[in-house]
């Protein structure tokens, strides 16, 4: 059992109302709560209230089969990938060695159960017997193995190499159920980890495959097969029958009850969220704030609040006016976040005034969520005192006759949704009274992944956010950036050695207080360094239509989960 | 949506053009009556417009990209007079202040689409069978491809700006252009007075700058009229898209493809700068007809 984990989560006063998750159906927690013992208060406290869009009375027999129509908003380059949008997709065919449950309890999936050594080095994992992929060759340590080598070795999912590149050395079939993984130096999170969809387990025969073969149509062994992919419209899948292997957090095991999903891509949030009203969509994904009212009045809402780094502003801290830290913590006291966030998501979606790390994520330091409230004045005298003392006619302040400008690319409708840009042409506004000249770059996707702003020539700050189940992100977001191992996610381009060991210190501690501790350290230095400055908490919601049942957002990230879901009449 | 080359009038239609051409001019001649009501009503628009572009300070004193949290949302009022966005800014004003940006985009794209229409068009009606031909053919291709469809792939690589979109739209609706600058050459080179030109022995070029051009050229004025409402349009839709430019600006498109996320909760957001974009297209077309009636058939 991985020990931070049973600190579960901690409700955070500015969650009041927005609870990280909320789930539909009682008798599911019911369930699980019979296994939770003395869980069970602290994982109802952050459930908060159950939200269920079925009145008594309503129809409630389960109803088999029938295709789920499921409007969704991104529709990434490939199904499966490092990139949550991807992790979405391949969540849907692809089974991982363990899962997480609501209360943050790592719990079994095809891996029944697990030891690590004393040294903390070496991890055995049993595996699930009679499980076969759904290209019919059967699932074993040799398989699991040939993965790990698929991800980190022949560069096969990016996130798992962040994740795991510092950390793994080797792996190994012990017997056919029995997979060895050593590694390189303690990894506490390891199993947080292992839970995300990044770590699906795909069929060997499969990743023998091209590499387009495998963007179209991972295949593993999971309750739902890719029958087609029509890009620029919907993934269509098929329900296999043979699933019997789902995680212990499912509500039932056996294959899934619908015959299969319509995934579809609908990027207008207005459009996608009416198509649930005309009943053409049965689930839709990220339900407009605006409508948010609208949508629990009606239909069955569920929100989860992810863990990880929340949408922060990474400034750079290289080039440009942000490389000095007077400006950095000026431009973070000089804008009114709070109030910028709450007005544009209608206070739907919670302020995260933590810069590294998200108010649901464990070991989450809330004090430095407290740095930087607003305050001009504050913002003002650290301008004067960084020598940006005169002010031009237009209000902007210079220094030697350079004015002080600054640029935020963003990507707008694939990082950055529509309430998101609201939130940073608040900032901009509000940012020209400390005298910040700021522009706004939308960037499109391709740019953005075409690697056009990712040096520190291209931006003076960069909105990202990075979801995970645990603080052991700070390695990926905030490992040095340097030139024999760039690291590009540190979107500041911060680099601190003391704080990297930190971080690696952390990630290597497995007593949960000291871990915490550890954790809380690092993100206060970025917070005392500004090197990235909290908006909002990156925001999964769907809302459900009144004819489909159980579909839930896992908990790892959010992925929705359709295993479980039926219509009723 | 039509491409400009839809918006084609019969004066530019083939072998019957030059009788057309006549007819209409003769028309035209006849009814030197006073302007319509149509007419009076789009040079208010645009006049209203204009002063909005070149001093929106005139019409609308505050500054567009203030936001007031606190006043977010608001439904049009005596205090906003089509009320105010999701950042509290005022729609008035913000609409005001947009004209000049989203003319500057359909002016720079019109522009630009007939420098590149009358370079093709006149080289191809003037340039010989196989320069016709090729200049023909690469039209061809260029109008199966739909303008949008070239937008979207500009912009994905260049990024979204107002320049991204004057040369989307530009380039994009010069073939229709191209097409009705070659048929017009094609037309004005058989009349009587370039042959005279021709016959009296002047030099090619000086056919081509004197007669030829001015002669082609000047019933497309009134169609960029019209080019320039259609510009504005699809600006604006690959604004509402996303492609446009960068925010805050209160670009048309831009304000648009902002409210839409209100489409159901704030009306005005949608309403009044969709209102503004048909106002401006409206009259520009109807002004573009009015030129068109004037100006055809007045050779010189």
């Amino acid at each position: 059992m991985y020990p931070t984990l049973s600190t579960t989560l901690r409700p955070d006063p500015a969650l009041t109302g927005h609870e990280r998750r909320v789930r539909p159906d009682p008798s599911r927690r019911a369930r699980r709560a019979t296994g939770l013992g003395l869980l069970l208060p602290v994982a109802l406290a952050a459930c908060g209230t159950t939200a269920t869009g079925a009145d008594p009375g309503e129809a409630t027999t389960r109803v088999d089969g029938g295709t789920i129509v499921y409007a969704h908003d991104q529709e990434p380059p490939c199904l499966y990938g490092g990139w949550v949008q991807q992790a979405y997709l391949s969540r849907q065919v692809l089974d991982s060695l363990v899962s997480q449950a609501e209360d943050g309890e790592i719990v079994p999936w095809l891996a029944t159960a697990w030891t690590v050594s004393e040294d903390q080095l070496t991890w055995t994992f049993t595996l699930a017997e009679g499980v076969t992929f759904t290209d019919g060759t059967a699932l074993d340590a040799a398989a699991v193995s040939r993965n790990l080598e698929y991800w980190l070795e022949e560069g096969g999912n990016s996130t798992v190499a962040a994740y795991l590149a510092r950390y793994y050395a080797d792996s190994r079939a012990i017997d056919p159920v029995t997979l060895e993984i050593t590694l390189t130096e303690p990894y506490a999170p390891l199993l947080p980890a292992l839970s995300q969809a990044y770590f699906g387990i795909q069929s060997p025969a499969s990743l023998e495959r091209p590499d387009e073969e495998i963007c179209e149509a991972p295949i593993g062994s999971g309750p739902f097969v890719v029958e087609g992919w029509d890009r620029g419209d919907a993934v269509h899948f098929t329900r296999n029958p043979d699933y019997d292997w789902a995680p212990e957090n499912a509500l039932h095991q056996g294959p899934a009850y619908v015959d299969g999903i319509e995934w579809r891509f609908v990027h207008d949030p207005v459009a996608r969220f009416g198509a649930l009203g005309t009943g053409e969509a049965h689930v839709v994904y990220d339900v407009p704030t605006p409508q948010w009212e609208v949508a629990e009045a009606r239909f069955d809402v569920q929100q989860y609040i992810t863990p990880g780094r929340p949408v922060a502003l990474g400034l750079n801290t290289v080039e440009g006016p942000f490389a000095d830290r007077l400006v950095r913590q000026a431009f973070a006291f000089g804008t009114d976040r709070e109030a910028a966030v709450t007005s544009a998501f209608h206070g739907v979606i919670p302020y995260e005034g933590n810069g590294s790390i998200s108010q649901s994520t464990p070991g989450y330091n809330a004090e430095a969520a407290d740095d930087y409230p607003y305050d001009l004045d504050r913002a003002v005298a650290l301008l004067e005192e960084a020598g940006w003392t005169e002010v031009d006619a237009e209000g902007v302040r210079t220094r030697e006759g350079e004015r002080l400008e600054v640029s935020i690319v963003y990507g707008a409708g694939s990082i950055i949704t529509a309430e998101g840009t609201t939130v940073l042409q608040n900032i901009q506004d509000q940012a020209k009274a400390a005298g910040f000249a700021v522009t706004l770059v939308p960037a499109t996707r391709e740019e953005l992944f075409s690697g056009k702003y990712s040096g520190p020539e291209t931006y003076d700050a960069k909105p990202g956010y990075w979801t995970s189940p645990t603080a052991g992100v700070l390695h990926i977001t905030f490992r040095q950036h340097l030139e024999d191992s760039p690291n590009f996610s540190n979107s500041s381009f911060y680099n601190d050695p003391e704080l990297e060991e930190i971080i690696v210190e952390a990630n290597s501690t497995l007593d949960p207080t000291e871990q915490d501790r550890l954790y809380g350290q690092a993100q206060q230095i970025i917070s005392d360094q500004a090197a990235s400055i909290g908006l909002y908490t990156q925001t999964t919601s769907i809302a459900v239509g009144p004819e489909l049942r159980d579909v839930w957002l896992e908990d790892s990230q959010g992925e929705p989960v359709f295993h479980d879901a039926h219509f009723v009449e | 949506m039509t491409t400009p080359g839809s918006t084609t009038t019969p004066s530019t239609a083939g072998p019957a053009g030059p009788a057309t051409l006549t007819d209409r001019a003769r028309a035209g001649f006849a009814s030197a009556r006073p302007p319509r009501l149509a007419t009076l009503l789009s040079l208010a628009v645009l006049g209203f417009v204009a002063v909005a572009a070149l001093a929106p300070g005139l019409l609308a004193p505050g500054d567009p990209t203030a936001i007031r949290l606190d006043q977010a949302l608001q439904s049009p009022s005596a205090t906003h007079l089509l009320g105010t966005d999701q950042s509290g800014r005022d729609l008035y004003t913000r609409v005001v202040h947009g004209a000049r940006e989203s003319l500057t985009i359909g002016l720079g794209a019109t522009a630009l689409a007939m420098a590149l229409a009358v370079t093709l068009g006149v080289a191809s009606g003037l340039g010989g069978r196989v320069t016709d031909r090729v200049i023909g053919g690469a039209l061809e291709v260029a109008f199966a491809f739909p303008v949008m469809l070239l937008a979207l792939l500009l912009v994905a690589v260049r990024g979204p700006s107002s320049a991204t979109l004057v040369i989307a739209v530009g380039i994009g609706s010069a073939p229709g252009y191209a097409r009705m600058v070659r048929g017009q050459v094609l037309a004005v080179r058989r009349e009587p007075y370039v042959e005279a030109a021709a016959a009296l022995g002047h030099p090619r070029h000086r056919v081509v700058l004197q007669h030829v051009l001015p002669n082609a050229v000047r019933p497309l004025l009134a169609i960029a009229t019209l080019g320039v409402g259609q510009s504005i349009v699809w600006a604006s839709g690959l604004a509402f898209l996303g492609m446009g430019v960068a925010p805050p600006s209160p670009e048309w498109g831009a304000l648009l493809e902002a409210g839409r996320m209100y489409v159901t909760t704030a009306w005005w957001l949608e309403v009044v700068p969709g209102l503004a974009i048909v106002a401006v297209a409206v009259a520009l077309t109807t002004l573009g007809r009015t030129l068109q009636q004037r100006l055809e058939g007045a050779p010189s």
